[in-house]
């Protein structure tokens, strides 16, 4: 009887096994995973990672980021600015929507107006606040007059109050994707499940928690060379690694303690900085945090570097300021915060606490964050410091850290496009307090004129004169623990040719990848 | 009997009814605001007071509960905060799935328990009954998380005849690695409750009797000690499967199983209240009826319950 079964357990298999190949795709599909389902594809909703990406597949933006960072045309073939920055023309020829219709100029305005309308509620409407009369038509007068215009089919004009040069990075964001304006109202939220682009894809059908097709969009500004990709919802890292593994994925991001493995995997890991700096905010309104001195002796406190090479196998780099290095025009900042522990406790006892104190650290549930806590926790004990980690879902600890409750919280910022003003004005300047980036809650009425000045300023380099002295400020007040810069690793199938790993998440399309 | 069903369907209203009231309650006290979910890293306060006007957040806790209650009478369930889904959409794609998952777990672990349960408590070969208790331990103790991601790494990897992970349209290949995972521990437990029952019943008078008329070993088996030995495992079978059928989240989110149990996850994580309160009226409904039909199988497989109530 057991042989018996044995012979059936083994025919069944071999059954499973001839009903189709076990693994490896033999089709010409670009095959991705994502790690969460999109909540929406509609850009104006789309505030997570997999529906921002989604929706910049989507739809066409009037400029687009290209991988490398730099800006191109999408919707817009060319633009110019006038000479006190406050204009903005946009050209727009040949662009059409996937159902084949144009992208005309009048169309691009009802989409970006859309954005900012108060009925659309959209949480992303920020991205247009340098328009002028945005911010008053957003907060519900309807006539006031935006300045956004399209005086003929082909050209739209972008006007503002005061000169904003990252004003192209904002509209190269997902939210300001254009949508068929008349055609999303009509819809609602509904808009979100059948959306219909300009971009590079269409979607062709999307099984909840399953997976989305994508189909190439034959009318956008630069068609891709793949006919489709399918995007599988895969929550688990170590499922996605098994996928690639038997082929079933063209792309996989490696954790980083799976690093070695895949070192050797040759000229297919890709590794890169990413525009993301991880940090321990310090809640500079709550005793002892509000003295500038416990602060900057809590930095020296901690050994970056051996928290980097221990907990991160090295698969970062120490930041001594705030600004990623790819986005940096000179040189790096001068270390501020050499590790010193004995510097650390004099400061302390100077600051009235030569026996320590108690401050909680909250994060979420992220196991990378747990070890590095604890590496950190360590450290300041040995300074005195008694920190307490506290552990609370994502819910409940963005609730609390948005409301200023915790004394400390670990946290890391990504960059929504490529600029230096989108790491320190969201992150420190006093107007984005709480909800706004600034969760250190940091006042500096120096800082926020060096960031107000550069913002009006045009010229890069001039901007960045401003932007590091306001880094240097920030540095030496150390709203932060200030900790490192992420390094991201990818590893990509060998039949996928052309990917580049982008520098910002949405400059990477998939328009020039193809299969072999 | 009937009287019996019909008075179990109406009490399904009042549990119904706490079960609203209880989930509402419990996300009132809960830390972390749905409109959080739905704003991302950057916002302002004006942005957070509309949305919260929008998704009706801004009405009083007594307001939202009657208007919820009006609704789900009518079967609407509202729409999610975060994808504006109808509710009952949500669960009407997603329950099939967690269905035809649970389903095909249990037959699994009905069929093999309940052998390896009677194989482990044939008096001839003792030593089969100390290794499957062994296992069965083993299988009982075995993290949920541990085992999918081991039976990935044998099939998907090492023998490359099955895929990872996926639904595959709920194909017997992409079904397989799942419906095995989820079924183990209740297997474990099935075989450990059927090897006692055999050995119980075993001993018992009738069985005696049985044999003293003539009766053969095979027919004693399958008439007298199974039907008796089953009832146990009817009772595990409910209660396991009722939380399968709630979504088995480990199994669903390692396979990548688009079901029922990730999607609450999810919406507890985020707060999204009209989908958590969708999703457990139903699964409340489910459990009240798994329920049901196993107390009524107990009244065809033990003839004794069966009577009880008709002779007194």
């Amino acid at each position: 009887m057991r042989g018996r079964s044995l012979i059936l357990g083994a025919a069944a298999l071999a059954a499973l096994a001839a009903a189709g190949c076990g693994g490896g795709q033999g089709d010409d599909d670009l095959h991705l995973a994502l790690e969460t389902e999109p909540s929406t594809l509609d850009p104006a909703y789309a505030v997570d990672y997999s529906s921002g990406l989604m929706a910049s597949l989507i739809h066409g933006t009037l400029v687009a980021f290209e991988p490398d960072g730099s800006l191109a045309g999408d919707v817009a073939s060319r633009w110019t600015v006038s000479a006190d920055g406050l204009e903005y023309h946009f050209t727009i020829t040949g662009a059409r929507f996937s159902d084949g219709t144009s992208v005309t100029a009048p169309a691009a305005a009802r989409s970006l107006r859309r954005l900012l309308d108060p009925r659309t509620a959209s949480p992303r409407w920020w991205v247009l606040e340098p328009v002028s009369g945005a911010a008053a038509f957003h907060a519900g007068d309807p006539d006031a007059p935006v300045g956004i215009e399209a005086p003929d089919d082909t050209t739209l004009v972008i006007r503002l109050d005061r000169p904003a040069s990252h004003l192209p990075s904002l509209l190269a964001m997902p939210a300001a994707g254009i949508v068929p304006a008349r055609l999303a109202d009509s819809l609602g939220r509904d808009y979100g499940r059948s959306p219909v682009g300009s971009g590079p894809w269409r979607l062709v059908s999307w099984a909840a928690g399953d997976q989305l097709i994508l189909e190439r969009n034959p009318f956008a500004a630069r068609p891709p060379l793949v006919e489709r990709i399918r995007l599988r919802i895969i929550p688990e890292p170590m499922t996605r690694i098994a996928e690639f593994e038997v082929g079933n994925l063209d792309l996989l991001e490696v954790p980083v303690p799976e690093l070695d493995l895949w070192r050797s995997a040759g000229p297919e890991l890709l590794s890169g900085l990413e525009l993301r700096v991880a940090y321990i905010g310090l809640n500079t309104e709550k005793p002892p945090l509000d003295d500038r001195r416990v602060r900057r002796a809590l930095n020296m406190a901690v050994d970056i570097d051996a928290i980097i090479e221990h907990v991160l196998f090295g698969s970062a780099r120490r930041a001594d300021g705030v600004v990623p290095p790819p986005l940096r025009r000179g040189p790096p900042p001068l270390r501020q915060y050499p590790f010193d522990p004995e510097e650390a406790a004099s400061l302390l006892a100077e600051a009235g606490y030569p026996d320590g104190f108690e401050i909680e650290i909250w994060q979420r549930e992220n196991p990378e964050a747990g070890r590095v806590l604890e590496a950190v926790q360590g450290y300041l004990g040995a300074v005195g410091v008694h920190a307490r980690i506290v552990t609370r879902e994502w819910s409940a600890f963005k609730a609390a850290v948005d409301r200023g409750t915790p004394d400390a919280f670990y946290l890391d910022w990504f960059a929504d496009y490529p600029d230096p003003e989108n790491f320190l004005v969201p992150l420190f300047h006093s107007a984005n307090r709480g909800g706004g980036g600034n969760r250190s809650r940091y006042v500096s009425s120096r800082v926020d004129s060096l960031l107000d000045a550069a913002a009006a300023l045009s010229d890069p380099d001039q901007r960045w004169v401003l932007y590091e002295q306001a880094e240097r400020i920030v540095t030496a007040d150390a709203p932060w623990i200030f900790l490192w810069f992420p390094v991201r690793h990818q590893v990509v199938s060998s039949r996928l040719e052309g990917y580049v790993m982008p520098v910002i998440f949405n400059g990477q399309r998939f328009t020039a990848v193809r299969l072999r | 009997m009937i009287g019996f069903i019909a008075r179990r369907l109406l009490a399904i209203i009042p549990i119904l009814f706490g079960v609203v009231t209880v989930t509402f309650l419990v996300m009132q006290v809960l830390p972390g605001d749905p409109v959080l979910a739905l704003v991302g890293e950057r916002y302002d306060e004006a942005t957070i007071e509309r949305l919260r006007a929008e998704l009706g957040l801004d009405k009083p806790l007594a307001v939202r509960y009657v208007e919820y209650l009006g609704r789900a009478v009518r079967l609407d369930l509202g729409r999610s905060f975060v994808t504006g889904r109808p509710v009952t959409d949500s669960i009407a794609e997603r329950f099939p799935r967690t269905a035809l998952l649970a389903g095909s777990a249990m037959l699994i672990a009905v069929a093999f328990g309940v052998f390896a349960g009677a194989l482990a408590s044939w008096g001839a070969h003792p030593w089969a009954g100390r290794l499957l208790m062994g296992g069965t331990l083993v299988g009982v103790s075995i993290p949920v998380f541990w085992l999918g991601l081991l039976l990935i790494h044998v099939f998907a990897l090492w023998l490359g005849v099955l895929p990872p992970s996926g639904y595959g349209g709920g194909s017997l290949r992409y079904l397989f690695l799942p419906a095995v995972t989820l079924s183990f521990a209740s297997m474990a437990s099935i075989a450990r409750v059927t090897r006692s029952g055999f050995l119980d019943a075993a001993g018992e008078d009738f069985i005696r009797t049985a044999r003293a008329k003539g009766l053969a070993d095979g027919a004693v088996l399958g008439k007298h000690v199974l039907r008796n030995a089953l009832i146990p495992v009817v009772t595990i079978v409910g209660t396991d499967f009722g939380s399968y059928l709630s979504g088995s989240v480990l199994t669903e989110s390692i396979f990548g199983w688009p079901g029922l149990g990730r999607l609450i996850v999810q919406s507890i994580l985020r707060r999204d209240f009209p989908v958590i309160q969708g999703a457990v009226l139903f699964t409340a409904v489910l459990f009240v009826v798994v329920n049901l039909i196993v107390d009524i199988s107990y009244g065809f497989i033990d003839p004794r319950i069966r009577h009880a109530g008709g002779r007194r």
